[in-house]
């Protein structure tokens, strides 16, 4: 629950999430709505606000939204960044857990869902449903009624109540995984009646299922106009996969071209998402026909993988040493000021890899966090889990 | 226009004869080449070191070997000689490491591989080195017994290096000669070259004592190469990782004697005697300079530095003082390059810490503006590891043997811990507690990055793990 001025401000920047993605807003116009958020959550998330003073970047002095403070993505496992009370949120988002346990998850308090809820439809309609196409949405993720924690549960949630057809359904539990019978038992009834489906999940997911399907031999041959959504880095994973390798097992395994294969960039920080723009650009220029070029030719154009964030989003990209922007074109950090997070901090820090382009889009280069550190010192993990025994 | 070199010392092997190279950039400055060797050529290779050790190294008296490791490392020791110089060019590429952190590296290390040094070590792990050429008279203590033995290395030890200190893996090589052992190593990709260039000076001055090493690179888990090399060796010597180590245990054949080097982690103890107005500075610039060296990266590096409240400065003072020396430490002796991600853990352990400080918690942040240096001083903290390239935590305690519990999560990893304000019967008492805790070596923060030759490395003695004794029991 936002206050009387965040109300006030969210009403304005719904109206803006409901002009769409296409809509730009002008320099000015989003400098105005970003210093007016930063106003906002220096006076009531105190951390934030003792951050900001730290480094002399108040509301008085901040006069350009690339000047807000961009708090690290870990900062949300330290302290409750909310402008408000914790207890006012309508809802929790955790980060996944780690092997440092279970108290250093990063928590995002939503103090309002209509905002987020605002930015996630239209741009997840305009990415992966660009043909405004209402299909069965089946799910590698568990419901958010089992885990009302996992942002990405909820997301799928929301998309499939207001964006799926009444076919759409879950078809993973937290106890038992991926229940691959009645995937496929569903595939198999859109496949023989022609219907396109709209497969999410998460990319860990997808390995694991393709793999099976590698393994058992099968394969679906689903119909034109289908469509996947994957999302996530191969934490977990025997190792990192390749948008084109993935690319080729959704190609020959479900027969889902990798135009149709949309890969969403999104955190639990950010109530935003960014996508991949392949699939929308190719509707625009082809209309409905976009779904009749065959499955397997159609790679062309699709690389590198542009991703693009709704325009209350901005990307900028910093030098991972210094944290300071780098020429343009440059290879960096990726920092989003993202007004979908009035309730919370707008401007984060990630420690994703990439480069931004001049459309306002960015490429993604990869996630950097985790990666083993140099040395002769090291067992990273194991040393983590043993300082951690300790404490539990 | 990056130059190439060739990073392997493969002895009998004609370029002419490689069909594929592997080539490896680091940065955009050193490319280097390594043969993609088949199983057959590499066999060929061993056995040719096999026959190389028998006419050169099996028989020849350890001080030949001395001397001629000596003025191998007079060459990596000399400003002026082409191998130091290439050494020098393109060291920093491929480590990452500053110029001038190279230079104090490839200085303290070749000091090591000098005669004196090894003549030392010889008779602190031996007694008397000439066991190692013949059946030598070794009193039995407290005994009229008599008897003469003898000490043999193995023919063959297998080198599986890790890490990208320059030396470590020239000071293991040294050490398998020392015991007249041939050397097939398999170099790390983390720094190759320095290992290859000491082979290149030792066949400068010793021809067929260079013809007792091969070393080379492959990705990790060839199994065709590894095999090979696992067959014929009689002794494998690994650095690495928990995985490696595990895997190469796994492997090992039971008569093959196996000595390994791996995961470690060092820290530090600061008593209240040390902590006075005069004296802070200088202490402080020991810690810094044990934590800057090698950017944190060795295995001897401090993580975290427990500081004894009650001196006439406090823990607090004592990491700000900390972060200073930092500060000039880096005009000297700059940290390295680093890459994103490792920027990008600094960043988080920074932030971190910043947002507990405002969260109340007692916790203090001290850094230089970029990713230069990290001095968290942090209470009540259990053991954090550091994510390296000069990020050192300081934690109070109330008394210096509190440590031995602080350590205790850490113990199986725990290596060198550096001691300052603590001495007679409380040193002691420390270094039991400290024992007791996994430590295996106590020291001055002067010393911690730099252990003597003859250290118990990792508990361990390196000579005496390789040597296989022989006793006749007649005398003379």
């Amino acid at each position: 629950m936002l206050d009387r001025a965040g109300t006030l401000l969210r009403g304005e920047l719904l109206e803006r999430f409901r002009a769409g993605v296409d809509s730009p807003i002008a320099e000015d116009e989003f400098n105005r709505l970003a210093l007016r958020v930063f106003d906002y959550q220096y006076e009531r998330n105190r951390p934030y606000a003792a951050y900001c003073d730290r480094r002399d970047r108040t509301p008085a002095s901040v006069t350009h939204w690339s000047q807000i403070p961009a708090v690290p993505t870990a900062a949300f496992k330290e302290v409750t960044l909310v402008c408000g009370k914790p207890e006012d949120a309508e809802a929790v988002f955790r980060t996944s857990g780690t092997t440092r346990g279970p108290e250093r998850r990063g928590r995002h308090y939503v103090l309002d869902l209509t905002l987020y809820h605002g930015s996630l439809l239209p741009t997840f309609a305009a990415y992966v449903l660009p043909d405004g196409a209402e299909l069965p949405i089946l799910s590698l993720v568990p419901s958010a009624a089992e885990i009302p924690d996992s942002s990405l549960s909820h997301m799928i949630s929301v998309v499939m109540d207001r964006l799926g057809s009444p076919k759409s359904g879950y078809f993973a539990t937290v106890e038992a995984g991926l229940d691959i019978d009645r995937l496929h038992a569903a595939l198999r009834t859109h496949e023989e009646a022609g219907t396109p489906v709209c497969i999410v999940g998460t990319s860990l997911a997808f390995v694991h299922w393709t793999d099976h399907l590698l393994a058992a031999g099968t394969r679906f041959s689903l119909a034109p106009g289908s469509r996947l959504m994957d999302t996530g880095g191969y934490k977990g994973a025997a190792r990192e996969w390749s948008a084109a390798e993935m690319h080729e097992r959704y190609r020959t395994l479900l027969g889902i071209g990798p135009v149709a294969c949309v890969n969403e960039y999104g955190m639990t920080e950010l109530f935003s998402q960014a996508y991949d723009v392949a699939l929308r650009e190719r509707v625009k220029s082809l209309g409905e026909a976009w779904a009749i070029s065959p499955a397997g030719d159609d790679a062309a154009g699709v690389s590198p993988r542009v991703k693009r964030a709704p325009p209350w989003v901005r990307t900028t990209v910093v030098d991972p040493d210094t944290l300071e922007p780098v020429p343009p074109g440059a290879v960096g950090l990726l920092r989003h000021l993202d007004l979908a997070n009035l309730g919370s901090v707008a401007c984060v820090q990630t420690e994703d890899l990439g480069r931004a382009l001049d459309d306002g889009g960015f490429e993604l280069l990869g996630r950097v966090a985790g990666a083993a550190p140099r040395g002769c010192s090291i067992a990273m993990d194991l040393l983590l889990e043993a300082a951690h025994e300790r404490r539990s | 226009m990056p130059f190439e070199i060739d990073a392997f010392h493969l002895p009998g092997l004609d370029p002419r004869d490689v069909d594929r190279w592997e080539r490896r950039g680091y940065g955009d400055d050193v490319v280097l080449r390594f043969p993609v060797l088949d199983a057959g050529v590499w066999r060929e290779v061993l056995r040719r070191l096999g026959t190389a050790r028998e006419r050169a190294l099996a028989g020849r008296p350890v001080g030949d070997i001395v001397a001629a490791v000596d003025a191998a490392a007079a060459r990596l020791a000399d400003n002026d000689d082409p191998l130091r110089r290439t050494a020098e060019s393109a060291l920093p590429a491929i480590t990452g490491y500053s110029l001038p952190m190279i230079r104090l590296t490839l200085d303290r290390m070749a000091a090591d591989w000098r005669a004196p040094v090894l003549d030392r070590l010889l008779t602190c792990e031996l007694g008397d080195p000439r066991v190692l050429d013949a059946f030598t008279a070794m009193p039995v203590p407290r005994s009229t017994v008599t008897r003469r033995v003898r000490a043999l290395g193995p023919d063959l030890a297998f080198h599986i290096f890790a890490g990208n200190v320059p030396g470590v893996a020239v000071t293991a090589v040294v050490r398998a000669l020392l015991v007249k052992a041939a050397v097939a190593g398999k170099l790390a990709s983390g720094e190759p070259l320095l290992t290859v260039l000491f082979a290149r000076a030792l066949a400068s001055v010793d021809s067929e004592l260079g013809d007792c090493l091969a070393l080379t690179y492959w990705p990790g888990g060839h199994e065709p190469l590894e095999t090979v090399a696992f067959d014929a060796a009689d002794a494998v010597i690994v650095y690495g990782g928990e995985e490696v180590v595990a895997a190469v245990r796994a492997r090992t054949r039971t008569e093959q004697r196996l000595v390994v080097y791996g995961p470690r982690l060092s820290c530090g103890v600061i008593g209240a005697d040390a902590l006075t107005r005069g004296n802070g500075p200088a202490l402080a610039y020991e810690v810094a300079r044990a934590v800057a060296i090698f950017d944190q990266q060795g295995c001897v590096s401090p993580h975290v530095v427990y500081v004894e409240r009650g001196g006439e400065i406090s823990p607090a003072e004592l990491a700000r003082a900390l972060a200073e020396a930092m500060a000039g430490i880096q005009e000297t002796l700059p940290r390295g390059r680093i890459s994103a991600a490792e920027a990008a853990a600094i960043h988080d352990a920074r932030a971190t810490a910043e947002f507990r400080a405002l969260s109340g918690e007692p916790v203090e942040l001290f850094a230089s503006r970029d990713t230069a240096f990290t001095v968290i001083y942090e209470e009540n903290a259990p053991f954090t590891v550091s994510c390296l390239n000069r990020v050192v935590r300081v934690v109070p305690v109330d008394a210096v043997d509190d440590v031995e519990r602080e350590l205790r999560p850490v113990a199986r990893y725990l290596q060198t811990v550096g001691v300052a304000g603590v001495s007679g019967a409380r040193l002691t008492s420390l270094a039991e507690r400290l024992a007791r805790a996994g430590a295996s070596r106590i020291t001055t923060f002067e010393n911690v990055p730099w252990p003597p030759a003859e250290w118990h490395h990792d508990g361990g003695e390196p000579l005496r793990s390789l040597l296989r004794w022989v006793d006749l029991e007649y005398g003379d």
